[in-house]
């Protein structure tokens, strides 16, 4: 039964509990904030395996979820193509970029890397700013469809909410699976000594490019359903504020915890909400946790050992199963 | 001799070199402090816009002369240089052993923690004072807009003072790294943080005296350009922080006169680009010339084989 039970309630959470709970309370704006809230849990479960597992700390991620969401803006409201297609099409071109980007920059080392992604990720905002033939700059995008994957219409509050959660629930399969494999072990070298793994034989530069090339795919995906939900897009919404709202999310829940990215996700876009009363405190409201957090709990809210243990005996990862199920590891 | 575009064009590279001055003033606190702790102190671009703010905060209460505005500054400066050494930086510190002092932890923790304190700065100065420009009193700002007409070029009093200042804190800073004892263990913990205790350095009052010395000089360039430019707001520190940063990487990362040639190219590049492309692309100098040191030359065009600081 190991490895059936935690996922199943993972399924039954995101697929009942939460929509039916939502349903009864039949409120917009409940719904829209758990869209929200699963919309940047794939931005930082994205984040998560880019920095906490492999190790490389990008701070200009919020770049390639703009693209996703310029992509998915431009081409249906110029082309006319329904939310089935520029779904896929946003995390593809994000994708393009993210490996474009990764091969001048991925053989750089911790603090420059993390200055050239500042770089780039600005960049990336400029150019939206300033291609105004293009992008409309800094008057956005707006009147984008709602989601009507072919021809199915989801643009009720119900519909949004099941295809975000799907989508969110297969990011976090595709994650799960990269991160908490021999594969994501591999990755854990290259964050503890890269220069240790390419002694040892492991392809440190190609496989940074893969890890890039798929947090880059899902930050797209989380772009085209942010412009496809809001109905209007803004360089201003994909600036460094934003890459650091979602490295403070990765950094809250943990660095290396799966579970964390989700947990930091949801904390750092709930809790501002429910401050909303006492005024506009977002970002200081994350400012301070994020400091809270690394001053007194450096491993995060989640751990990555813990992580790693519950999802070893939970979730059924893939290291488990020694064909006599015994533990691997110290112990 | 010249016909008038040529003395726009000159006009355009006169200004462009005081915005590359501004830049260097900036950057000389950063790499100051990355040359001793070689960890990033994303928070200097507050300091800087703390500064603007501590100098309005004198002009409109007590209307100081401008010798003692400086020093007003400078005061604040350093109050809230040695504050976020205490918050930011001091915590993460608590490791003597070689492995930990290098390690990518510490350095990346420093570093989050610094954009942390600032981003909770920035915004706590926004609540205070509200996001929008704050226009600095006309009997100080427009001291720094007297035009100084040479031939056909002109220039305003406050670049001048600019360039003093750059050229004053250069000097100041090489006489007290060169010349003073608080320099030399700077200079020394630079060099070998491990090495400098066990020759009885202080380490941790020279990182306070580092921080000091970088954040008074950050401050004093906000309100100087402040005042040049006459409005101040919470989010000023941002583009001159990051341009301050680009400086610091082209320069080579610890070399102070690295980063202040650096600073200056990159002020005539933007001025020549918004010369031709307009002021909005011109913001993609900088992260071009970033990106294209970093890709090219990972030690920095002044970097290899000099000594730290």
């Amino acid at each position: 039964m190991r490895g059936v039970l935690a996922p199943l309630a993972v399924f039954a959470v995101l697929f009942g509990v939460l929509p039916a709970g939502l349903s009864a309370a039949g409120s917009g704006y409940l719904f829209r904030l758990a869209d929200v809230t699963l919309i940047f849990c794939i931005l930082s479960l994205s984040m998560q395996l880019i920095t906490g597992v492999a190790g490389l700390l990008t701070l200009g991620h919020a770049a390639f979820y703009g693209i996703g969401a310029y992509t998915a803006a431009i081409l249906s409201t110029r082309l006319g193509f329904d939310a089935g297609l520029t779904i896929p099409a946003s995390g593809l071109v994000s994708a393009l970029f993210g490996v474009l980007i990764a091969l001048p920059t991925m053989r750089l080392v911790s603090i420059y890397f993390a200055v050239a992604t500042l770089g780039l990720g600005e960049m990336i905002y400029v150019t939206l700013l300033n291609w105004v033939s293009f992008t409309r700059g800094p008057l956005g995008i707006g009147d984008i469809p709602p989601l009507r994957p072919f021809g199915f219409d989801l643009s009720s509050p119900l519909g949004t909410y099941l295809l975000i959660a799907a989508l969110a629930a297969l990011a976090l399969l595709v994650v799960h699976r990269v991160a908490h494999s021999y594969y994501g072990n591999t990755l854990r070298a290259l964050r503890e000594d890269d220069q240790c793994a390419d002694a040892m034989g492991l392809p440190v530069v190609r496989l940074k490019i893969e890890t890039f090339a798929i947090a880059t795919f899902l930050a797209g995906i989380a772009g085209a359903l942010w412009a496809h939900t809001t109905g209007y897009v803004n360089p201003a919404d994909f600036r460094f504020a934003e890459s650091i709202l979602i490295l403070a999310m990765v950094v809250v829940g943990g660095l290396g915890s799966i579970p964390g990215a989700i947990v930091g996700a949801a904390l750092l876009i709930l809790l501002p909400e429910a401050l909303r009363a006492i005024g506009r405190v977002r970002i200081l409201a994350v400012g301070l946790i994020m400091f809270l957090c690394i001053l007194f709990l450096p491993k995060g809210l989640f751990g990555e050992v813990t992580a790693l243990d519950l999802v070893r005996r939970q979730f059924g990862a893939a290291w488990r199963g020694s064909p006599t199920d015994r533990p691997l590891g110290w112990r | 001799m010249f016909d008038r575009f040529d003395i726009f064009f000159v006009q355009q590279l006169i200004n462009g070199f005081s915005v590359g001055l501004v830049y260097a003033l900036v950057a000389i606190g950063f790499t100051l402090i990355f040359g001793v702790l070689n960890v990033v102190n994303f928070a200097h671009g507050e300091i800087y816009m703390i500064g603007a703010y501590a100098g309005l905060l004198a002009i409109v209460f007590l209307a100081p002369p401008w010798v003692a505005l400086i020093l007003l500054v400078l005061a604040a400066g350093i109050a809230a240089g040695v504050a976020l050494e205490r918050a930011a930086f001091k915590p993460f510190r608590r490791f003597r052993d070689e492995a930990s002092l290098k390690s990518k932890a510490m350095r990346e923790s420093t570093l989050l923690s610094s954009l942390a304190i600032s981003i909770v700065v920035r915004e706590s100065v926004e609540k205070i004072f509200g996001a929008d420009m704050q226009a600095i009193p006309r009997a100080y700002a427009d001291a720094m807009q007297d035009p100084i007409v040479l031939g056909e070029l002109a220039v305003a009093s406050g670049q001048i003072a600019i360039l003093a200042a750059a050229l004053v804190m250069f000097a100041t800073l090489q006489w007290i790294l060169k010349r003073t004892d608080i320099g030399l263990s700077i200079r020394a913990v630079a060099a070998n943080p491990l090495g400098a205790q066990y020759v009885g350095v202080n380490v941790d009052r020279t990182v306070i005296a580092t921080f000091a010395i970088g954040s008074g000089m950050g401050a004093v360039a906000g309100i100087l350009i402040g005042l040049y430019q006459g409005t101040i707001f919470p989010a000023m520190g941002f583009a001159p922080g990051v341009k301050a940063f680009v400086a610091m990487v082209m320069g080579g990362l610890n070399s102070i006169p690295g980063a202040v040639i650096c600073a200056i190219v990159l002020g005539l590049a933007e001025a020549v680009a918004t010369e031709f492309f307009g002021q909005g692309w011109a913001d993609l100098v900088a992260y071009v010339f970033l990106v294209l040191t970093l890709v090219f030359f990972p030690t920095g065009l002044f970097g290899a084989g000099r000594e730290r600081v």
